[in-house]
Protein backbone atom coordinates (compact mmCIF):
# COMPACT_ATOMS: atom_id res chain seq x y z
CA UNK A 1 0.00 0.00 0.00
CA UNK A 2 1.45 3.43 -0.79
CA UNK A 3 2.69 5.17 1.65
CA UNK A 4 0.77 8.85 0.35
CA UNK A 5 -2.40 7.14 1.22
CA UNK A 6 -3.44 8.17 4.33
CA UNK A 7 -5.68 11.20 4.93
CA UNK A 8 -2.90 13.35 7.19
CA UNK A 9 -0.50 12.31 4.77
CA UNK A 10 1.25 15.73 3.16
CA UNK A 11 3.14 14.16 0.88
CA UNK A 12 4.36 10.51 -0.32
CA UNK A 13 7.59 10.33 2.14
CA UNK A 14 6.90 7.80 4.28
CA UNK A 15 4.25 8.50 6.44
CA UNK A 16 5.40 8.09 10.83
CA UNK A 17 3.27 8.40 13.56
CA UNK A 18 4.35 11.43 14.66
CA UNK A 19 4.02 13.65 11.24
CA UNK A 20 0.43 12.13 10.95
CA UNK A 21 -0.06 13.39 14.80
CA UNK A 22 1.68 17.11 13.99
CA UNK A 23 -0.66 17.28 10.86
CA UNK A 24 -3.73 16.36 13.05
CA UNK A 25 -2.78 18.75 15.50
CA UNK A 26 -1.95 21.77 12.69
CA UNK A 27 -5.45 20.94 11.41
CA UNK A 28 -6.98 21.53 15.11
CA UNK A 29 -5.56 24.42 15.21
CA UNK A 30 -6.44 25.59 12.04
CA UNK A 31 -10.14 24.34 12.75
CA UNK A 32 -10.01 26.26 16.13
CA UNK A 33 -9.34 29.33 14.81
CA UNK A 34 -11.65 29.81 12.01
CA UNK A 35 -14.54 27.91 13.11
CA UNK A 36 -16.33 30.69 15.20
CA UNK A 37 -16.14 32.88 12.57
CA UNK A 38 -17.52 30.36 10.43
CA UNK A 39 -20.19 29.55 12.25
CA UNK A 40 -21.32 33.02 12.55
CA UNK A 41 -21.21 33.48 8.58
CA UNK A 42 -23.07 29.79 8.42
CA UNK A 43 -25.61 31.10 10.57
CA UNK A 44 -26.14 34.44 8.90
CA UNK A 45 -26.64 32.45 5.39
CA UNK A 46 -29.18 29.88 6.34
CA UNK A 47 -30.69 31.63 9.55
CA UNK A 48 -30.53 28.82 11.82
CA UNK A 49 -27.89 27.70 14.50
CA UNK A 50 -28.08 23.76 14.41
CA UNK A 51 -27.84 23.83 10.70
CA UNK A 52 -24.88 26.35 10.65
CA UNK A 53 -22.86 23.66 13.12
CA UNK A 54 -23.63 21.08 10.75
CA UNK A 55 -22.32 22.84 7.76
CA UNK A 56 -19.23 23.83 9.69
CA UNK A 57 -18.27 20.59 10.54
CA UNK A 58 -18.76 18.65 6.77
CA UNK A 59 -16.53 21.76 5.72
CA UNK A 60 -13.82 20.62 8.43
CA UNK A 61 -14.35 16.73 7.17
CA UNK A 62 -14.33 17.81 3.73
CA UNK A 63 -11.10 20.12 3.85
CA UNK A 64 -9.35 17.61 6.19
CA UNK A 65 -10.15 14.39 3.89
CA UNK A 66 -9.18 16.21 0.21
CA UNK A 67 -7.38 19.50 0.59
CA UNK A 68 -5.23 18.72 4.05
CA UNK A 69 -1.96 18.22 1.24
CA UNK A 70 -2.41 21.98 -0.03
CA UNK A 71 -0.12 24.30 1.50
CA UNK A 72 -1.44 25.46 5.00
CA UNK A 73 -1.72 29.13 3.54
CA UNK A 74 -4.57 27.70 1.31
CA UNK A 75 -6.48 26.22 3.69
CA UNK A 76 -8.79 29.20 4.47
CA UNK A 77 -9.78 30.06 1.03
CA UNK A 78 -10.10 26.32 0.56
CA UNK A 79 -12.48 26.06 4.03
CA UNK A 80 -14.24 29.06 2.97
CA UNK A 81 -15.53 27.37 -0.40
CA UNK A 82 -16.60 24.28 1.08
CA UNK A 83 -18.61 25.85 3.16
CA UNK A 84 -19.94 28.35 0.81
CA UNK A 85 -20.90 24.89 -1.10
CA UNK A 86 -22.25 23.40 0.96
CA UNK A 87 -24.70 26.41 2.09
CA UNK A 88 -25.87 26.76 -1.43
CA UNK A 89 -26.70 22.83 -1.53
CA UNK A 90 -28.63 23.57 1.85
CA UNK A 91 -30.46 26.36 0.03
CA UNK A 92 -31.42 24.15 -2.91
CA UNK A 93 -32.37 21.12 -0.62
CA UNK A 94 -34.51 23.68 1.37
CA UNK A 95 -36.01 24.46 -1.70
CA UNK A 96 -36.88 20.98 -2.90
CA UNK A 97 -38.09 20.12 0.42
CA UNK A 98 -40.61 22.83 0.38
CA UNK A 99 -41.99 21.39 -2.89
CA UNK A 100 -42.21 18.06 -1.24
CA UNK A 101 -44.27 19.42 1.55
CA UNK A 102 -46.05 21.23 -0.68
CA UNK A 103 -46.98 17.93 -2.65
CA UNK A 104 -48.24 16.72 0.55
CA UNK A 105 -50.58 19.72 1.13
CA UNK A 106 -48.06 20.37 4.31
CA UNK A 107 -47.05 24.48 4.43
CA UNK A 108 -43.31 24.81 4.41
CA UNK A 109 -42.55 25.72 8.29
CA UNK A 110 -38.87 27.68 7.03
CA UNK A 111 -40.40 30.50 5.93
CA UNK A 112 -38.15 33.13 7.02
CA UNK A 113 -39.10 36.05 9.42
CA UNK A 114 -36.40 37.92 11.12
CA UNK A 115 -38.25 38.78 14.07
CA UNK A 116 -39.16 35.27 14.95
CA UNK A 117 -35.22 33.91 13.86
CA UNK A 118 -33.38 36.97 15.62
CA UNK A 119 -31.33 35.90 18.55
CA UNK A 120 -32.90 36.73 21.77
CA UNK A 121 -30.53 38.80 23.49
CA UNK A 122 -32.47 40.57 25.88
CA UNK A 123 -32.30 38.30 28.39
CA UNK A 124 -28.32 37.42 28.90
CA UNK A 125 -27.15 40.37 27.51
CA UNK A 126 -25.53 43.56 29.49
CA UNK A 127 -27.73 46.69 28.46
CA UNK A 128 -24.91 48.52 27.30
CA UNK A 129 -24.86 45.49 24.40
CA UNK A 130 -28.34 46.46 23.55
CA UNK A 131 -27.71 48.43 21.09
CA UNK A 132 -25.17 46.28 19.44
CA UNK A 133 -27.49 43.25 19.48
CA UNK A 134 -29.71 45.26 17.76
CA UNK A 135 -27.83 46.67 14.80
CA UNK A 136 -26.23 43.15 14.62
CA UNK A 137 -29.35 42.01 13.94
CA UNK A 138 -30.63 44.81 11.31
CA UNK A 139 -27.28 43.59 9.64
CA UNK A 140 -28.10 40.02 9.80
CA UNK A 141 -31.46 40.47 8.12
CA UNK A 142 -30.38 42.79 5.38
CA UNK A 143 -26.95 40.58 4.47
CA UNK A 144 -29.61 37.40 4.75
CA UNK A 145 -31.20 39.25 2.12
CA UNK A 146 -28.56 40.01 -0.29
CA UNK A 147 -28.27 38.24 -3.44
CA UNK A 148 -25.98 35.04 -2.76
CA UNK A 149 -23.05 35.84 -4.44
CA UNK A 150 -23.21 39.59 -2.90
CA UNK A 151 -23.67 37.96 0.20
CA UNK A 152 -20.79 35.72 0.23
CA UNK A 153 -18.61 38.58 -1.26
CA UNK A 154 -19.47 40.99 1.48
CA UNK A 155 -19.04 38.27 4.44
CA UNK A 156 -16.02 36.59 3.23
CA UNK A 157 -14.59 40.17 2.80
CA UNK A 158 -15.89 42.19 5.64
CA UNK A 159 -16.60 39.72 8.20
CA UNK A 160 -13.41 36.71 7.50
CA UNK A 161 -11.06 39.60 6.19
CA UNK A 162 -10.36 37.22 3.08
CA UNK A 163 -8.21 39.71 0.39
CA UNK A 164 -9.87 40.05 -2.88
CA UNK A 165 -7.36 37.26 -4.15
CA UNK A 166 -8.56 34.68 -0.99
CA UNK A 167 -12.34 35.66 -1.75
CA UNK A 168 -12.27 34.92 -5.44
CA UNK A 169 -10.89 31.14 -4.51
CA UNK A 170 -13.10 31.34 -1.85
CA UNK A 171 -16.52 31.75 -4.16
CA UNK A 172 -14.93 29.92 -7.84
CA UNK A 173 -15.23 33.08 -9.34
CA UNK A 174 -12.74 36.28 -10.89
CA UNK A 175 -11.09 38.71 -8.45
CA UNK A 176 -12.98 41.68 -10.38
CA UNK A 177 -16.45 39.53 -10.30
CA UNK A 178 -15.30 39.85 -6.35
CA UNK A 179 -14.61 43.51 -6.76
CA UNK A 180 -18.12 43.76 -8.48
CA UNK A 181 -20.27 41.64 -6.06
CA UNK A 182 -18.86 43.15 -3.07
CA UNK A 183 -19.22 46.85 -4.47
CA UNK A 184 -22.99 46.45 -5.10
CA UNK A 185 -23.49 44.30 -1.88
CA UNK A 186 -21.97 47.76 0.38
CA UNK A 187 -24.35 50.32 -1.95
CA UNK A 188 -27.47 48.15 -1.42
CA UNK A 189 -26.63 47.24 2.59
CA UNK A 190 -25.86 51.46 2.43
CA UNK A 191 -29.29 52.12 1.14
CA UNK A 192 -30.81 49.62 3.67
CA UNK A 193 -29.23 50.51 6.42
CA UNK A 194 -27.90 53.82 6.23
CA UNK A 195 -30.32 55.59 7.66
CA UNK A 196 -30.29 53.74 10.76
CA UNK A 197 -26.44 53.53 11.25
CA UNK A 198 -25.86 57.39 10.92
CA UNK B 1 -11.77 58.06 -7.05
CA UNK B 2 -12.59 58.58 -3.63
CA UNK B 3 -16.05 60.17 -3.88
CA UNK B 4 -18.06 60.18 -0.38
CA UNK B 5 -19.66 57.26 -1.61
CA UNK B 6 -16.67 55.41 -1.03
CA UNK B 7 -15.99 56.37 2.09
CA UNK B 8 -19.47 55.96 3.64
CA UNK B 9 -18.99 52.64 2.03
CA UNK B 10 -15.81 51.91 4.38
CA UNK B 11 -17.52 52.83 7.16
CA UNK B 12 -20.35 51.06 6.81
CA UNK B 13 -17.74 47.80 6.36
CA UNK B 14 -15.92 48.88 9.32
CA UNK B 15 -19.12 49.37 11.31
CA UNK B 16 -20.09 45.67 10.25
CA UNK B 17 -17.16 43.89 10.74
CA UNK B 18 -17.13 45.84 14.23
CA UNK B 19 -20.58 44.24 15.03
CA UNK B 20 -19.75 40.99 13.88
CA UNK B 21 -16.76 40.55 15.49
CA UNK B 22 -18.94 41.67 18.92
CA UNK B 23 -21.31 38.79 18.18
CA UNK B 24 -18.39 36.39 17.18
CA UNK B 25 -16.94 37.11 21.05
CA UNK B 26 -20.15 36.90 22.75
CA UNK B 27 -20.78 33.32 21.35
CA UNK B 28 -22.32 31.32 24.39
CA UNK B 29 -20.48 28.69 26.36
CA UNK B 30 -22.51 26.05 24.77
CA UNK B 31 -22.15 27.33 21.56
CA UNK B 32 -18.30 26.81 22.02
CA UNK B 33 -18.37 24.10 23.44
CA UNK B 34 -20.68 22.23 20.77
CA UNK B 35 -18.50 23.91 18.21
CA UNK B 36 -15.38 21.93 19.94
CA UNK B 37 -16.83 18.75 19.92
CA UNK B 38 -18.05 19.00 15.74
CA UNK B 39 -14.03 20.01 15.23
CA UNK B 40 -13.07 17.18 17.56
CA UNK B 41 -15.33 15.10 15.55
CA UNK B 42 -14.63 15.85 12.10
CA UNK B 43 -11.24 15.08 13.19
CA UNK B 44 -11.71 11.58 14.74
CA UNK B 45 -14.37 11.25 11.47
CA UNK B 46 -11.08 11.64 9.40
CA UNK B 47 -9.00 9.33 11.24
CA UNK B 48 -10.85 7.38 11.19
CA UNK B 49 -11.04 6.53 7.79
CA UNK B 50 -7.28 7.31 7.37
CA UNK B 51 -6.68 3.59 9.70
CA UNK B 52 -9.46 2.17 7.35
CA UNK B 53 -12.39 2.45 9.75
CA UNK B 54 -14.76 3.52 7.60
CA UNK B 55 -18.53 3.74 9.16
CA UNK B 56 -20.85 2.55 7.07
CA UNK B 57 -23.53 4.78 5.54
CA UNK B 58 -26.25 2.65 3.80
CA UNK B 59 -29.65 3.66 3.47
CA UNK B 60 -32.72 1.58 4.10
CA UNK B 61 -33.81 0.02 0.28
CA UNK B 62 -37.40 1.41 0.97
CA UNK B 63 -36.09 4.90 1.99
CA UNK B 64 -34.71 5.23 -1.92
CA UNK B 65 -37.35 3.71 -2.86
CA UNK B 66 -39.61 6.35 -1.69
CA UNK B 67 -37.89 8.81 -2.50
CA UNK B 68 -37.66 7.73 -6.33
CA UNK B 69 -41.21 7.78 -6.39
CA UNK B 70 -41.82 11.07 -4.59
CA UNK B 71 -39.04 12.52 -7.05
CA UNK B 72 -40.61 11.19 -10.33
CA UNK B 73 -44.22 12.13 -9.79
CA UNK B 74 -43.19 15.27 -8.26
CA UNK B 75 -40.93 16.30 -10.63
CA UNK B 76 -42.78 15.70 -13.67
CA UNK B 77 -43.35 18.81 -15.91
CA UNK B 78 -42.06 20.74 -12.73
CA UNK B 79 -40.64 23.79 -13.60
CA UNK B 80 -36.85 25.12 -12.31
CA UNK B 81 -37.34 26.52 -8.96
CA UNK B 82 -35.59 29.88 -8.14
CA UNK B 83 -33.97 30.40 -5.18
CA UNK B 84 -35.46 33.02 -2.69
CA UNK B 85 -32.22 35.52 -3.79
CA UNK B 86 -33.29 34.86 -7.32
CA UNK B 87 -31.35 32.07 -7.86
CA UNK B 88 -32.09 28.83 -10.10
CA UNK B 89 -30.97 25.29 -9.11
CA UNK B 90 -28.18 23.63 -10.98
CA UNK B 91 -28.21 20.12 -8.99
CA UNK B 92 -31.13 17.59 -10.01
CA UNK B 93 -33.64 17.80 -7.49
CA UNK B 94 -33.90 13.91 -7.81
CA UNK B 95 -30.17 14.15 -6.60
CA UNK B 96 -31.01 16.16 -3.72
CA UNK B 97 -33.86 13.68 -2.87
CA UNK B 98 -31.86 10.63 -2.93
CA UNK B 99 -28.89 11.92 -1.51
CA UNK B 100 -27.39 10.01 1.48
CA UNK B 101 -27.56 13.54 4.03
CA UNK B 102 -31.58 13.45 3.40
CA UNK B 103 -32.96 10.82 5.36
CA UNK B 104 -34.01 13.52 7.78
CA UNK B 105 -36.84 14.67 5.19
CA UNK B 106 -37.72 11.04 4.23
CA UNK B 107 -38.32 10.43 7.97
CA UNK B 108 -40.63 13.66 8.42
CA UNK B 109 -42.22 12.44 5.85
CA UNK B 110 -42.82 9.48 7.30
CA UNK B 111 -43.57 11.08 10.59
CA UNK B 112 -46.16 12.85 9.03
CA UNK B 113 -48.08 10.03 7.49
CA UNK B 114 -47.99 8.04 10.80
CA UNK B 115 -49.34 11.20 12.11
CA UNK B 116 -52.15 11.47 9.92
CA UNK B 117 -52.97 7.70 10.41
CA UNK B 118 -52.82 8.17 14.48
CA UNK B 119 -55.09 11.24 14.34
CA UNK B 120 -57.47 9.20 11.85
CA UNK B 121 -57.37 6.42 14.52
CA UNK B 122 -58.10 8.65 17.54
CA UNK B 123 -61.05 10.58 15.94
CA UNK B 124 -62.59 6.79 14.81
CA UNK B 125 -62.42 5.55 18.37
CA UNK B 126 -64.25 9.04 19.53
CA UNK B 127 -67.40 8.06 20.73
Amino acid sequence: MSACAGVFAVSCEPVTEASTLQTERQLNRFFAEVERRALRIAEIAVRDRDEALDLVQNAMIKLARNYVSRPSDEWTPLFYRILQNGIRDWHRRQSVRNRVMVWFGRTPDNEYDPIAAAPDHNERTPDEHLENAQAMESLESAVGRLPTRQREAFMLRTFEGLDVAGTATAMGISEGSVKTHYSRAVHSLRETLGEHWE
Amino acid sequence: MNGPNTHDDERLAEQAKALFDDSVERLDAATLSQLNQRRQAALAEVSNESSGVRWGRWMPATGVAAAAVIAVVMLQGSPVTPLPNGETTTASDFEILIGDDNLDMIEELEFYSWLELAAADSSDNVG
